[in-house]
């Protein structure tokens, strides 16, 4: 648990090769930031002792939305490919998950087929599942742009949900199937109560845990892709793909490459969302899905890690805040009462937010605090050499920078 | 430097830990006996919460909206009569959409505050939590779904016929009207997932005994216009159709086959109906040869439940449509009621009270036609269907034709086969 506060401030000395590690170190020390992050962190371990399972439900849900967003953000945000299918790959993580570790049973008339492996394995190979099947799409991810990929992708939501309603032995039809528990070194994320300082831990409580370690590792990994060498051919891309390409950069290979990572982060995503769900049910991977995941990265930012999270945290959080509260909260009405329901408020908000994003704040959310504290640090990268955006895609968004 | 840091980190934690959670103190001291009454989750000296988890805003907005007023009716009336056990009964509603992030984010929030849930839409939501309802809540669960895959679970119980049984029942009433008989074709018209699947096995039992041959057209619920299904029907010479999908569907179905002459009598699932379609074009139509079967006399009917209820709905709410979501969502908390009741003589208003005195509940909701009895959690709470057809004139659009009977293929059927 500790490694996790610790690697957070620790992190960011890697990619940053100008002062020596030590200096860099005393001057993280230094700003009120890294207190920033390490309080948070802390916060964030505290929460399983003290808030109830709905919030800490709807926080693991925030979490694996915001691993999915993550890998959407790097191809929609950085790269600027367009994605519907985001909900296709994340039915492939999490049912994938569900055949690989379930036994085979009979459940509501369907014989259904299980492996029988590891969960933990089952997890691994799940997510590298969702990347081959971005591999299987990835010759045409490569070869269309923007929204083009968009329209194609679409059709892969179409392709799921009928696989998903009509391959009973796989998925078990329309009532989904059930997800078996993660069992890692012994320790099985279930509902078998655990006592730790008086507080009893159900599988919301561990999994949270186990989320907020996937969380890490995938905001890291993306980090340090979009703050490297690959980010910048990325951003090229995005900017200007004939340039890119004189440049040296293998566009159709990045690209192809860009989808295979997102989808695999979409299969992660998909597995952490099926162990809390506790059953997978094929009506939830739909066309709405793919939109949310946009949502949460046009509201966050496009590119950033931290935007990502952010939107994903803002999203997912929003309509169960307004549902929770809806008692007292002005014009929203409590269901059954007619007028505005808590659901279709914050769909409402979702499209203000969105709105009020794009006309106010180009970056997204995520510029919002980091905004001052950015500029200062502008001028000492010498890595990149801020390139003006090309008008030929008057869509493609400003960098936002690499910034978590 | 990094000591001094992980050395705060840890003494924080352990700070954290030792500091008093909320959470730690409720452990299992919430069954304590208060005027001799044993009293668990959600039941307190002066109320009794109950939950509802409806669909307001999503595809089964019209049905969640009746069954959630008819069942704030119920309550309003319970509590002008004094309560149940000298306790005010106040329902908590819920409204998921039909999303299934939403509706179990919903059961989360609401399992550790109510009794149970008086209404739980959408079958697929129900299976998500059922390990957890049979594992750890054990609270009492009544789905508006009438699926046979629902079955078997001591705590969720479904309220009346199981589709199976009831397509059984429907086409028992073709064969007693001599519509059908030995060695014809019959078409069904069933959406994929567990309703129309579960109709379908239905179909095929009644079929095999009595000699038909049903001939299977698989629809999606997205879809709306059945001239496909009409033509293929029509091609394979079938005498009688099945329809078990949505209100929608049905109306296409019904009104293309008068357009394109080809009468035959159409049947129909209780979810294969509703009020609105006698206004639009296939009005006439289904008004001619359309039945739907139900476990509830409809609302219209003249006898004692239904109309004293139709009466109170409407005064109620004036301006909302009466069908026969009303009839079934006010059982449902009737039900609850009842075994409330029940567990209030045996002095135990816990979880396990609820479920031990559901369980003695016979014969029960005979003034809506079906009795029903709750005694056995594997099989439904009555294999009786009322037969009903389309009436421009009844409130909720339907008249009894046939009061609740069982067929003898539905009275050897085993659900859940």
């Amino acid at each position: 648990m500790s490694d996790t506060a610790e690697a957070a401030p620790a992190a960011p000395a890697g990619p940053a090769p100008g002062p020596t590690r030590a200096q860099g170190v005393t001057e993280r020390l230094r700003r009120p930031r890294t207190y920033a992050v390490l309080a948070g962190s802390l916060l964030l371990l505290a929460l399983p002792f003290y808030l109830d399972r709905f919030w800490l439900q709807a926080g693991l849900f925030a979490m694996a939305a915001a691993i999915g967003a993550i890998g959407l953000n790097m191809l929609t945000g950085a790269t600027g490919q367009l994605s519907m299918g985001h909900a296709f790959f994340l039915a492939v993580g999490a049912y994938g998950y569900c055949v690989l570790a379930g036994e085979s049973s009979t459940e509501n008339g369907h014989t259904l087929t299980g492996l029988g492996l590891p969960t933990w394995l089952a997890a691994v190979l799940a997510v590298l599942l969702a990347g081959a099947a971005g591999g299987l799409f990835s010759p045409i991810a490569g070869r269309l742009r923007g929204a083009y990929l968009g329209i194609a992708t679409l059709a892969l939501i179409f392709i799921g949900q009928h696989v998903l309603f009509n391959a009973g032995s796989l998925t078990g039809g329309y009532n989904g199937r059930a997800v078996p528990p993660l069992s890692l070194f012994g320790f099985t994320f279930d509902d078998t109560e655990l006592v730790v300082a008086a507080v009893p831990f159900g599988s919301s409580e561990k999994l949270w845990y186990a989320g907020l370690a996937a969380l890490l590792l995938s905001a890291l990994f993306a980090r340090g892709v979009l703050r490297g060498r690959p980010g910048r051919a990325m951003n090229a891309i995005r900017d200007h793909r004939i340039a890119a390409g004189v440049m040296g950069v293998p566009v159709a290979r990045y690209r192809a490459g860009v989808f295979v990572l997102s989808s695999m982060y979409a299969g992660l995503a998909g597995v952490l969302l099926a162990l809390v769900f506790q059953r997978t049910v094929p009506e939830y991977f739909g066309m709405i899905l793919s939109l949310e995941y946009l949502a949460m990265i046009v509201i966050g930012g496009l590119g950033s890690v931290a935007g990502a999270v952010i939107g994903a945290a803002f999203v997912s959080l929003l309509p169960q805040v307004f549902t929770h509260y809806s008692d007292s909260l002005p014009l929203v009405s409590a269901p059954g009462t007619g007028g505005l329901a808590p659901g279709e408020a914050s769909r409402y908000l979702y499209g203000a937010a969105v709105v009020a994003v794009v006309l106010f704040l180009p970056g997204g959310l995520a510029r919002l605090g980091l905004a001052r504290t950015k500029k200062p640090k502008a001028p000492k990268k010498p890595g990149l050499p801020k390139q003006p955006a090309a008008p030929m895609q008057p869509a493609a968004p400003k960098n936002p920078g690499e910034k978590s | 430097m990094k000591l001094r840091v992980l050395t705060a980190v840890v003494a924080t934690l352990a700070v954290t830990l030792v500091g008093c959670s909320g959470k730690a103190t409720d452990g299992k001291a919430n069954e304590e006996s208060e005027g001799g009454i044993k009293t668990g989750p959600g039941v307190s000296s002066s109320t009794i919460s109950l939950g509802v988890l409806t669909d307001m805003t999503g595809v089964y907005a019209s049905l969640g909206k009746s069954v959630t007023q008819a069942q704030q009716l119920w309550v309003e009336q319970t509590n002008d009569e004094g309560g149940i056990c000298d306790r005010k009964i106040e329902l908590t509603v819920r409204d998921h959409g039909y999303d299934p992030q939403k509706a179990i984010a919903a059961y989360t929030e609401l399992e550790p505050e109510v009794l149970g849930f008086t209404q739980f839409i959408g079958s697929p939501f129900v299976a998500a939590v059922e390990q957890r309802i049979d594992g750890q809540d054990k609270g009492l669960v009544l789905p508006q779904a009438w699926s046979a895959n629902l079955l078997g679970s001591p705590y969720i119980r479904v309220i009346g016929a199981t589709y199976d049984v009831e397509t059984i029942n429907l086409i028992d009433y073709l064969l007693a009207e001599k519509r059908i008989g030995k060695g014809d074709k019959i078409g069904h018209v069933y959406f994929e997932g567990d309703y129309g699947e579960n109709a379908l096995v239905g179909s095929k039992h009644a079929a095999k005994e009595a000699g038909l041959t049903v001939v299977e057209q698989k629809i999606k619920p997205t879809d709306n216009d059945m001239t496909a299904q009409v033509a293929a029907l029509k091609q394979a010479g079938v005498k009688a159709v099945i329809v078990s999908a949505g209100p929608r569907q049905a109306a296409s179905l019904v009104g293309v086959a008068a357009a394109t002459g080809f009468d035959v009598p159409v049947v129909g699932n209780n979810s294969a109906f509703a009020p609105q379609l006698l206004k639009t074009q296939a009005g006439p139509a289904l008004l001619k040869d359309y039945y739907v079967a139900s476990s509830t006399l409809p609302i219209g009917d003249p006898g004692d439940g239904p109309a004293k209820l139709a009466k109170e709905y409407a005064a109620q709410y004036p301006k909302d449509v009466l069908d026969n979501g009303v009839v079934a969502g006010y059982t449902a908390a009737s039900v609850f009621g009842e075994a409330l009741s029940k567990a209030c003589d045996d002095k135990d208003l816990t979880r396990e009270g609820i479920d031990k005195a559901l369980l003695t509940i016979k014969e029960y909701g005979t003034e809506f036609g079906v009795s029903h009895d709750f005694s056995d959690p594997k099989a439904p709470s009555t294999r009786e269907s009322v037969i009903m057809k389309p009436d421009a004139k009844a409130a909720g659009g339907l008249k009894v034709v046939r009061p609740a009977e069982v067929a003898a293929a539905a009275e050897s059927f085993t659900a859940g086969s």
